[in-house]
């Protein structure tokens, strides 16, 4: 699909184009959801809030009074997105003060704590079969070196004598099969949006 | 923008200025931003199967061996049910705990989560009981499913157990209980994920 310059979204949506809310929607929504993924520590029912707060929020503001520079919209998002998720942090933190945090756990509610952290399990679960599927122990640790021990690519190489041509290749592997796991099983559409607005 | 700058955001590496350049591109460029977020999730991923063992990155070169292994397993076990039911007569009693299949007729159903705080046991109804266990499975893998007796001198009587169950969804396990073969008291199910090192997970319940 073409991408819509800001301009374009905003006056459109000004003029009350349904179908360009619908579009600010596709354009924005992968995008927001990687800002806010850094910024929520993998609880993934905060993400779903936040992404779909902050498109509520833009939309609206294009509705009304619009913003001052239109061609700059996915800065303006993107900075709403980081204002809701500092704003988030400290509503946290205000609350880990005032609680009884056992009070807390006790009270919590367990089915919503599944949902928090289903995005992490599918994710795991994928993993798990990514890991199943590579047969060499030398291309599953190249994964833990890199992505977890966060090790230099030439470190690797060397630590598991490999060329980094192998290196390239085997990584790139991995992360094509690690996104059909998840396209296959389904969950890589589970995370799109319902947007009410 | 390349995989190196992916690398880097994901791997937090980034300056403070680079990153939010990096998130603004990604939301005008919603086709990288998927991209970048497939790292993501493989990143958390690998966090979160690290996080209960190391065993599955460094396991054994050599999958056929366990596959000619498990293989055997499965030949002896049904070597066992096979004489099992020669020996004991077409009168054998119902078991206590059995596999649920889609056709399991059943009298009452069960559902048995872990809840923190909870202030009473749930209670198994009469008759043959269909039990949702519902928890964090991997679809993936067999589980052990035992039932316990818990005795008043707080010994553990393992009355049953049921090996290489699979999940009915990543969130439920099911499994049926005869409750009338059951004394009055205190049981649990104890699930634990068959091959790995992680611990059982017990979900109580009482028999009326």
């Amino acid at each position: 699909m073409d991408f819509i310059p800001g301009g374009e979204l905003s006056r459109r949506i000004r003029q009350g184009d349904v179908s360009a809310e619908s579009e600010l929607i596709r354009q924005f929504e992968p995008g927001l959801r990687i800002l806010l993924r850094r910024r929520t520590g993998g609880d993934h029912g905060l993400l779903q809030d936040l992404v779909q707060e902050t498109l509520l929020i833009v939309i609206q503001r294009l509705r009304g009074e619009g913003i001052d520079d239109p061609q700059k919209l996915a800065a303006f998002a993107a900075q709403t997105a980081r204002n809701l998720a500092i704003a988030s942090l400290r509503k946290a933190e205000r609350q880990r003060t005032d609680v009884d945090s056992e009070a807390t756990d006790r009270n919590a509610d367990p089915t919503q704590s599944v949902d928090r952290i289903a995005s992490d399990l599918e994710a795991a679960l994928a993993v798990r079969a990514l890991l199943r599927e590579l047969p060499h122990a030398r291309d599953r640790l190249m994964l833990k070196r890199f992505y977890l021990d966060d090790h230099d690519k030439a470190l690797i190489c060397q630590e598991l004598d490999m060329s980094e041509a192998a290196f390239n290749q085997a990584l790139s592997r991995a992360r094509r099969r690690f996104r059909q796991i998840l396209e296959e099983r389904g969950f890589a559409k589970r995370d799109l949006l319902s947007l009410g607005l | 923008m390349n995989q190196e700058q992916i690398d880097q955001y994901v791997a937090g590496r980034m300056s403070e200025a680079e990153a939010l350049a990096f998130e603004e591109y990604c939301l005008s460029n919603p086709e990288f931003a998927r991209q970048v977020e497939y790292e993501q999730r493989l990143k958390a991923g690998l966090a979160q199967v690290a996080s209960g063992s190391t065993a599955e990155f460094v396991r054994s070169d050599h999958p056929l061996r366990w596959s000619l292994a498990a293989a055997a397993s499965v030949l002896i076990a049904l070597v066992a049910v096979f004489f099992y039911i020669w020996t004991s007569g077409s009168q054998a009693p119902r078991n206590i705990l059995a596999a649920v299949t889609d056709s399991s007729p059943h009298d009452a159903s069960l559902r048995l989560a872990l809840v923190r705080g909870s202030d009473s046991a749930p209670a198994l109804p009469p008759g043959l009981v269909r039990v949702e266990i519902v928890g964090l499975f991997d679809a993936g893998n067999q589980y052990s499913v035992a039932l316990d007796r818990l005795e008043q001198n707080q010994k553990i009587d393992t009355i049953a157990t049921l090996n290489d169950q699979l999940p009915s969804s990543p969130v439920s396990l099911e499994v049926l209980i005869d409750s009338k073969q059951l004394r009055p008291g205190p049981y649990s199910l104890r699930v634990r994920k068959q091959a790995s090192g992680e611990e059982a997970l017990d979900f109580g319940f009482v028999k009326f």
